[in-house]
């Protein structure tokens, strides 16, 4: 294999995992933006996404209409979660907001393993997205549902895009992330304007979870935690809060690990994570805020 | 009025007569913790059983020492901190005679200190480090081969049957299971006259494996083979990324892969995929096995799962005849007897502990995948095993 051809193959890689970080990341960064608040149950919404569809699927439903419908119950659930769970203690402390959806959390976790028993079951594909794409002799290789998920990531950020500057509802959204209580006062309905963000990023996680579950081939109750601690680091990276940002460092983290794995010696490839998490200190530490988000200013 | 209260003196009588029987055959308690759910349940689940399935074949029989044998269960979800609290639990709970469970070190490793300061013997049907019992004490034993002869039976078929001389090497770095077989591997491996070309590292988890595939299809020199230790959760997902790949070559593994998500997730991937476990739980197996699938079968209205059923029901059969032998259900007596043990005939193999040695010296099967269907491709029992 070519040195060009390795790093063309290594390229989409990391482009297949990246863009699954930033579709999860997206949703997680637009609840930020507006609630100042680390959403947890974020990584459940996968899980309900892709229960719903492998459910949809077992009761003979064609899989393009079940994926529809995994994903409208991913962002019923987070309504639901908005509604229930999080308008009560809105405006709490920090602490009460994190331990809230934390306990949110254990709760639909634990509820997925009631209901489904936490053993993987197996997520069938239909023949057409399971199929691999080959070019140049079977050096350079891809599936189907990795085009799925870079374009499902690509539609998500502009629709967002378009949302937030183009609607009324959006742009209230960014009113409503620069300052909640002034949001209030001008006389936005600021809990619908909650509610719709909830659904959006419940609705773009269930697709997340639909997508991980068909790279993955399987499904279960603790689906959504790796995702979702790679979406926080991502969100970290790009900045936290701002979609751009979220997109950005979904795919500079899938970049990363896959290089890392890529081009440095077995010797240092055990510690991947390691490095990775190094990184996310080291951002921490002297860009809190990102690399595209500037302390204050434009959010989401 | 005083027929009637002859009538319940009667009743009263007659049922304390019933508890004077289920007195005399008051039950002798086993410990039976497995991960039911969870990323093991596809091993800990038939396991637990064939355990169930053997004591009521026992207490069908009369028993030991004329009393029932009872299993006290608790799902320890493939979590640790799960099965240290459940171990609490059990040791806390009662007499027990002895414990059997689980399917991996990682969890037997959280519950051992547990047991082995109350001082009862624990059998795990499938954990196969071999250093779990030196690093628990000496209540700890193993009824099934350890990774190490697993691991040089794979290298041997490897290296003789597969003809492979060279093997590409890839580990799940998160699980002391698979760190183990992979060292075993290697040693073996080496010492069969074979060659690592390279080492690699994913972790369980990650769904993807396709940096470390291209990095293995760009290698100027083409492995022969690729032994992946691996966890059962994964396994699927794993030979179906190299076979999307276009990485035709044999694919090895332990028993890890002896889950049916190896076919249901690995389709057409499985193919060419070989791994060494316990027994061989098919049709075309031998007697005993062929007479254990129909039994779990009218027990459990499906076939066994995999050989960790089989496993389950010896490792029963290994405590009940220790408890025989020892003539009592003190766990001090049980663990001499189970250490004594020589010779007991079970469906997975003959189990015998050398002095001093609690894990018993077995033969290992060898499967392979052809047209997504297991075979039986090979019984191996290893000329070299590397130290634990």
């Amino acid at each position: 294999m070519s040195p060009l051809l390795y790093l063309t193959q290594q390229t989409i890689n990391a482009l297949a995992i990246g863009s699954l970080y930033a579709l999860v990341s997206i949703g997680l960064s637009l609840i930020f933006g507006i609630l100042r608040m680390a959403n947890f149950a974020h990584g459940d919404m996968m899980m309900v996404g892709a229960f719903a569809t492998l459910l949809l699927v077992h009761a003979g439903v064609p899989f393009g209409v079940a994926v529809v419908g995994g994903v409208l119950i991913g962002a019923l659930a987070g309504a639901l979660v908005e509604r229930i769970a999080y308008r009560p203690v809105r405006g709490s402390s920090d602490v009460t907001l994190l331990l809230t959806s934390l306990a949110v959390t254990y709760i639909l976790e634990n509820l997925g393993i009631l209901i489904f028993t936490s053993s993987p079951q197996n997520f069938p594909l239909p023949a057409l997205l399971d199929d691999v794409v080959s070019m140049f002799d079977g050096q350079l290789i891809f599936t189907r549902i990795n085009v799925l998920t870079l374009a499902a990531t690509g539609v998500a950020l502009l629709f967002l895009g378009w949302f937030v500057t183009r609607t009324t509802m959006g742009l209230g959204m960014r009113a409503a992330a620069e300052d909640l209580g002034a949001a209030n006062i001008v006389g936005l309905d600021v809990n619908r304007l909650i509610i719709v963000a909830f659904v959006l990023a419940s609705g773009f996680a269930g697709l997340a979870g639909v997508l991980w579950a068909a790279q993955s081939g399987v499904v279960e109750p603790a689906m959504g935690f790796t995702p979702l601690l790679k979406a926080f680091i991502a969100a970290i990276i790009g900045g936290f809060g701002s979609i751009p940002g979220a997109v950005l460092g979904g795919f500079l983290l899938g970049a990363l690990e896959t290089m890392i794995v890529a081009f440095l010696p077995s010797s240092i490839t055990p510690y991947r994570d390691a490095i990775v998490f190094a990184l996310l200190i080291a951002f921490l530490l002297f860009r809190p805020a990102g690399i595209l988000r500037v302390q204050g200013e434009a959010k989401l | 009025m005083t027929l009637l209260r002859r009538e319940l003196l009667l009743g009263l009588a007659a049922s304390l007569a019933l508890m004077g029987a289920a007195l005399a055959a008051d039950p002798i308690r086993i410990a039976a913790p497995f991960n039911v759910t969870g990323g093991l349940s596809s091993l800990d689940a038939p396991a637990l059983n064939g355990a169930k399935l053997k004591v009521a074949e026992i207490n069908a029989a009369g028993g030991v020492l004329g009393r029932p044998l009872e299993l006290e269960v608790f799902d320890t979800k493939s979590d640790a901190t799960t099965v240290a609290s459940v171990a609490s639990q059990l040791v806390g709970g009662g007499k027990l005679a002895a414990g059997i469970g689980f399917t991996d070190s990682d969890s037997a490793l959280a519950l051992g200190p547990i047991f082995q300061k109350a001082g009862i013997p624990f059998v795990t049907p499938g954990a196969t480090s071999p250093k779990l019992p030196d690093q628990v004490g000496d209540t700890m034993f193993l009824a099934c081969f350890g990774d190490n002869v697993q691991a040089a039976a794979g290298a041997e078929f490897v290296r003789d049957q597969l003809k492979a001389k060279q093997v590409f090497l890839l580990r799940d770095n998160s699980a002391e299971y698979t760190t183990l077989l992979a060292k075993y591997f290697e040693a073996a491996y080496v010492k069969a006259g074979g060659t690592i070309i390279g080492h690699d590292d994913y972790k369980s988890g990650d769904k993807s494996l396709t940096a470390q595939i291209t990095k293995i299809k760009a290698m100027a020199t083409k492995p022969d083979a690729i032994y992946i230790a691996a966890n059962p959760d994964d396994i699927g997902l794993v030979v179906k990324q190299f076979r999307q790949a276009g990485v035709m070559q044999p694919i090895i593994g332990g028993d890890g892969y002896d889950t049916p998500l190896l076919l249901s997730v690995g389709g057409k991937g499985a193919n060419d995929v070989y791994f060494s476990t316990h027994a061989y739980m098919a049709a075309d197996g031998t007697k005993p096995i062929q007479a254990f699938i129909k039994a779990y079968n009218a027990a459990n209205k499906t076939d066994p799962e995999n050989a960790f059923a089989a496993l389950g029901y010896d490792t029963v059969a290994l405590v009940a005849d220790a408890i025989k032998r020892a003539g009592s259900d003190d766990p001090a007596k049980v663990k001499e007897a189970l250490a004594a043990t020589k010779g007991l005939e079970g469906i997975t193999g003959t189990i015998s502990f050398r002095p001093g040695v609690r894990v018993p010296d077995k033969t290992a099967t060898i499967i392979g995948v052809k047209d997504e269907k297991l075979f039986l491709a090979a019984q191996v029992t290893p000329s070299f095993v590397p130290a634990p």
